[in-house]
């Protein structure tokens, strides 16, 4: 790992009382600039990785680094230069949008006039501006999740992170958020560390992507390369009969590797073989099958591939 | 042909931070927040004025008329009003203790722990707005007890009065940080409470003296700040009472010396208690 980068990971463990191993030896690095996504089901120690790396979270072993502080060592120098943006709403609902901003201004020891400016920028950046002097108890969550993001950016974080930025937002909120993150993310060039459960939020915002599986980073690479290890196209076909299905694929030079069968349905990676040929031969085979579909690989097939499970199946 | 717009860059210059202001500024900043999230609250906030009131121009007199012999009236009135006072700081603080449980439920704790910033200053920081408000109802009972006919003395005595409820007031913020810290719910918090806030002022020489208890409760009763206070705010405010309550503690005679006595214990209850509620509460702002 780079000794520049702007966020190192190095062996970390968290073991809970009980012996509960919420992350088991997590390591990697993030370039400045970069967005990487901590991408796995609930329950995956997403957010305790995340929380060893801004200081909510003590690791039993291993070590954070933020911009080369030690973050168990020099918490409030990883602090200064890092903000947050929780899962939950963090906000003061009785004060208004500006006093919440306000005091992330002066707890990070923003100087006031620039900070203004910047404050001035950014809500109108995000579409906040003209409800700033109402109380955040009559926000929407969208527009309180916005307000979290431009007070996360006052300080101007060198790392900014972001646990599960969109979890229960409807979807065009949801996707609004992409766009504003995206776009502030261009302006400011901040490092991005975020957590999330959302396939196209993770497609969508990162460079590169962590899988986590029951503590564990199972893959890291950009989505590009995940998804190109999977093929150009995956079929899934559901029938009564798995193994003979699945002995179709193989006899017939469908798939030979990454077959995964969960309960009735069969996922395959077609390498070099047209999906509509695919689809033909099984409707040849004498073998009763239910449906059978291809399309494009997902990050969903990614994590079957890396865990033998669903994203949403994993959850826990 | 369609031409797409590249976002503009914002070229603020980095704010710049200054260690030495900033740090200097934090505790007033969180103390602000404190306070401005309880003018926002309403109920917060009236009933901390009100109750003094309650208390000073119903209570008082009315305990007074019924139990004070005759012509000693005015005297057990200004007894009550000053004995109110040992009530009202710890229910203050103690409900200020809420506000701790609130903000680690709803999540603004969350925020506070991730600042550049001390964790034992958002503790001070809670305090000191706690400190504010139970001022603000000390000099409410005071003024509506003396109009209502209450006699105080004051003078350079009446700094034992304020130095004892201030130092009261931090003995009970912190025992409302460290029970915040311990339980898991504001239900749990608010059952505790009357055991932690209301049974000691039955017997720490508030409605009677201590010379009234058994011997063995008047020794329990000398171990609690509470029972020191009050014997200050006496000595404070009405000295002749308040060197009989020191004298009933200390049994000495030196009552200045009795008085700096008292005024240490619960200058050693302040400093114990918080810096335990900043331990614990640094240690459970990280799992």
């Amino acid at each position: 790992m780079s000794t520049r980068s702007a966020v190192m990971a190095e062996d970390l463990v968290k073991t809970y009382p009980g012996e509960v191993e919420a992350v088991k030896d997590i390591s990697f690095s993030v370039e400045a600039g970069e967005a990487f996504g901590l991408l796995g089901p609930n329950g995956a120690g997403k957010t305790t990785t995340i929380g060893m790396l801004n200081s909510t979270v003590t690791p039993s072993s291993g070590r954070a680094l933020l911009a080369g502080r030690d973050v168990a060592e020099d918490p409030m120098g990883a602090r200064a230069i890092s903000s947050v943006v929780f899962q939950d709403a963090v906000v003061d609902e009785p004060l208004t949008g500006r006093q919440n901003l306000s005091l992330h201004m002066k707890l990070w020891g923003v100087d006031a006039a620039r900070g203004r400016s910047l404050l001035g920028d950014l809500t109108d950046t995000v579409g906040i501006a003209d409800i700033l002097d109402r109380p955040v108890s009559t926000y929407s969550g969208g527009q309180r999740r916005r307000m979290e993001i431009v007070r996360a950016l006052l300080s101007t974080p060198q790392v900014l992170f972001l646990d599960e930025p969109t979890v229960g937002l409807d979807t065009r909120i949801r996707h609004d958020l992409f766009d504003i993150i995206a776009t502030l993310r261009d302006q400011t060039g901040v490092t991005i560390i975020m957590t999330t459960h959302y396939l196209d939020e993770a497609e969508r915002l990162c460079d590169r992507l962590g899988v986590i599986d029951a503590g564990t980073m199972v893959a890291c690479d950009s989505p590009a390369n995940l998804l190109a290890a999977i093929g150009t196209e995956v079929l899934e076909l559901r029938a009564d009969d798995t193994d003979r299905a699945e002995g179709v694929l193989r006899t017939n030079g469908v798939a030979m590797e990454d077959i995964l069968v969960i309960g009735g349905t069969i996922t395959a990676s077609l390498r070099g073989m047209p999906g509509a040929r695919a689809v033909q031969l099984l409707d040849e085979s004498p073998v009763p099958i239910r449906s059978i579909s291809t399309r494009p690989p997902s990050l969903d097939d990614v994590y079957l591939r890396l865990t033998g499970d669903r994203i949403a199946a994993a959850a826990h | 042909m369609t031409t797409t717009a590249t976002p503009p860059t914002i070229s603020v210059p980095l704010p710049t931070r200054s260690p030495q202001a900033h740090r200097v500024s934090v505790v007033p900043t969180l103390a602000i927040r404190r306070l401005t999230l309880t003018v926002r609250t309403p109920r917060s906030l009236i009933a901390p004025l009100l109750t003094p009131v309650l208390f000073a121009i119903v209570i008082a007199p009315a305990l007074a008329d019924t139990i004070a012999a005759p012509g000693k009236e005015g005297a057990y009135m200004t007894y009550i009003a000053l004995a109110t006072a040992g009530l009202l700081i710890p229910l203050n603080c103690m409900f200020s203790g809420i506000g701790v449980i609130v903000d680690r439920e709803h999540g603004a704790t969350r925020e506070l722990l991730v600042a550049p910033i001390r964790r034992s200053s958002i503790v001070v920081g809670n305090l000191v707005a706690a400190l504010a408000t139970t001022a603000l109802q000390m000099l409410v009972l005071i003024a509506a007890s003396a109009l209502r006919g209450a006699t105080y003395v004051t003078g350079r005595d009446t700094l034992w009065f304020v130095a004892a409820a201030f130092l009261l007031a931090v003995v009970m913020y912190g025992v409302a940080e460290i029970l915040a810290t311990r339980v898991p719910s504001p239900e749990a918090f608010i059952a505790a409470l009357p055991a932690i806030a209301i049974v000691p002022f039955f017997f720490a020489g508030s409605l009677f003296p201590l010379t009234s208890l058994p011997h063995w409760l008047a020794g329990v009763a000398k171990i609690l700040p509470l029972t020191h206070a009050l014997a200050l705010f006496r000595y404070g405010l009405t000295p002749a009472s308040g060197a009989t309550a020191l004298h009933n503690i200390w049994g000495g005679h030196d009552v200045t010396a009795m008085a700096a006595l008292s005024l240490a214990v619960v200058a050693a209850y302040a400093v114990i208690v918080i810096m335990v509620a900043i331990q614990l509460f640094t240690r459970a702002g990280k799992s």
